[in-house]
């Protein structure tokens, strides 16, 4: 029985060592490899570096900064760029509209209109940035069976007012079902469905039907298929804004209206301000 | 001496009204915003910065020359326009009078800006979309576009230079003219002033 539990520490200790020759051999073969590599690059800058230079000298009026640049890089870099492994990203606070504000007010008495309007649209962002956070927390935690996927929420201003403010939700299943909402406001989409809504298409009655007029919650909507995409409902709510329904391997269109009918429309448009 | 001082007058008024609006709107941003009252503040720095577009535009105007070429400024046609949104700042001044007219149009935020720069930065695009009434030049550094347009019932000559210029696009438009003239009327406005104080 001893010698069962010594030849298996004799076998193990021989499986390490081996383990850590083959470790110790890789590491130096990686070194050896990278050094040749790191040789060879320079060897090929500098020749590259050379015949640039050449032939700029030898044109004698190239006047571009470019291929001198390139060269540049090419002899410093060594042809091996670092990359980058880790950083604290960008901390996302959103602007300080009380500040901006006073700051706006200030530049504005000294005459500095471009920084007081720059002042504004800091302080916009802020707003609209509030405004969007409100409305995605109202958002419901999961529509019909499909769960919120809490990292790809989305609130993006601009702070210009015309691209305003957009809303981005994703419900989902973890498997191929998939709903998701956005909110725009002041959206350049507008235009398109009002185009559908008010008659400036022909709805068809008989083929393949792709698009047709719809109701969601009272609200007059368009909704669309696409084999390639889905189900796509659009809700204009007030002056500016619209509501996009997006539903992914929905098996009717009964069931992407059920889903649809599950956010509440008259809140988002509430605190959007629209009437 | 009376008169100018009338419009002295009345050019003083209209900015008093104006920083007057700027100061009610940041005032009324700030009163919504505190009782949470979003949409309003929202709303309210949309008019302030409605109301900055329009001083913007006042102060360029006031840069602008007297006279393009040899055509005098119609200074009762001036028109600065601030939307506070999509196209920020409109600032248009004519010069002359029929038949031989000029204007310059400043528009912050244009929606061609994006197509002109591609044209200007890109020689393949620039190359693609070039005719012979089309040509790039230099005004005060700054890349622009030169259009040509034969009037086919006069005969006549209008140019049409187009200096983009980061999120700014000047234009100027001169009837009747050639390229020696258009060129020499842009040089003669500051673009750079410009630019710093559309920005």
């Amino acid at each position: 029985m001893k010698f069962h539990y010594v030849l298996a520490f004799g076998t193990s200790l021989c499986l390490a060592s081996v383990g850590t020759e083959a470790q110790v051999l890789n590491r130096l073969k990686q070194k050896v490899e990278n050094k040749t590599e790191q040789k060879a690059g320079e060897e090929i800058d500098k020749l590259f570096g050379g015949k640039k230079k050449q032939s700029d000298s030898q044109s004698g009026q190239s006047g571009q900064g470019g291929s001198g640049q390139q060269g540049g890089q090419g002899g410093s870099s060594g042809g091996s760029n670092p990359s980058n492994k880790g950083g604290g990203g960008l901390i996302s606070t959103p602007p300080d509209v009380n500040q901006n504000l006073i700051d706006a007010e200030a530049a504005y008495k000294k005459n500095s209109y471009g920084e007081a309007r720059y002042s504004v649209q800091q302080a916009m962002l802020g707003v609209e940035l509030q405004i969007g956070n409100k409305i995605i927390k109202s958002l419901p935690e999961s529509v019909v069976g499909l769960n919120k996927e809490a990292e790809s929420d989305q609130v993006t201003s601009t702070g210009w007012g015309w691209a305003g403010l957009t809303i981005h939700r994703e419900y989902s299943d973890k498997n191929d079902k998939q709903f998701s909402v956005t909110i725009s406001n002041n959206s350049i989409l507008m235009a398109g469905v009002n185009a559908y809504l008010s008659g400036g298409y022909a709805q068809q009655t008989n083929g393949e039907q792709n698009w047709k007029q719809t109701k969601v919650k009272g609200y007059r909507a368009v909704i669309e298929y696409s084999e390639g995409s889905g189900y796509t409902l659009s809700v204009p709510i007030g002056q500016s804004s619209i509501i996009v329904y997006e539903g992914i391997n929905f098996a009717s269109e009964q069931e992407m209206m059920k889903s649809a009918e599950v956010i509440n429309i008259d809140a988002i448009k509430k605190e959007l301000g629209e009437q | 001496m009376k008169k100018f001082n009338l419009i002295l007058l009345f050019l003083a008024s209209g900015l008093v009204t104006l920083a007057q609006d700027f100061d009610k709107n940041v005032a009324t941003a700030k009163s919504t915003y505190a009782s949470g009252n979003l949409q309003d503040s929202r709303f309210a720095m949309e008019q302030a910065l409605r109301d900055l577009d329009m001083a913007i535009g006042k102060e360029i105007l006031k840069v602008l020359p007297a006279k393009l070429g040899s055509l005098a400024a119609v200074e009762k046609e001036d028109n600065v326009t601030g939307s506070g949104s999509y196209v920020g700042l409109y600032v248009n001044r004519h010069y002359g009078a029929d038949p031989k007219r000029g204007s310059i149009e400043i528009i912050n935020n244009s929606p061609m800006i994006n197509s002109l720069n591609a044209i200007l930065s890109m020689p393949v695009i620039g190359g693609m979309m070039r005719d012979e009434n089309q040509k790039m030049v230099k005004i005060q550094g700054y890349k622009s576009i030169l259009n040509k347009q034969v009037n086919s019932d006069t005969g006549k000559t209008n140019y049409e230079l187009q200096i983009p210029m980061n999120n700014t696009l000047v234009t100027l438009k001169i009837d009747d003219t050639n390229e020696g003239e258009i060129t020499a009327a842009a040089n003669a406005i500051p673009l750079a002033k410009i630019v710093q104080m559309a920005q």
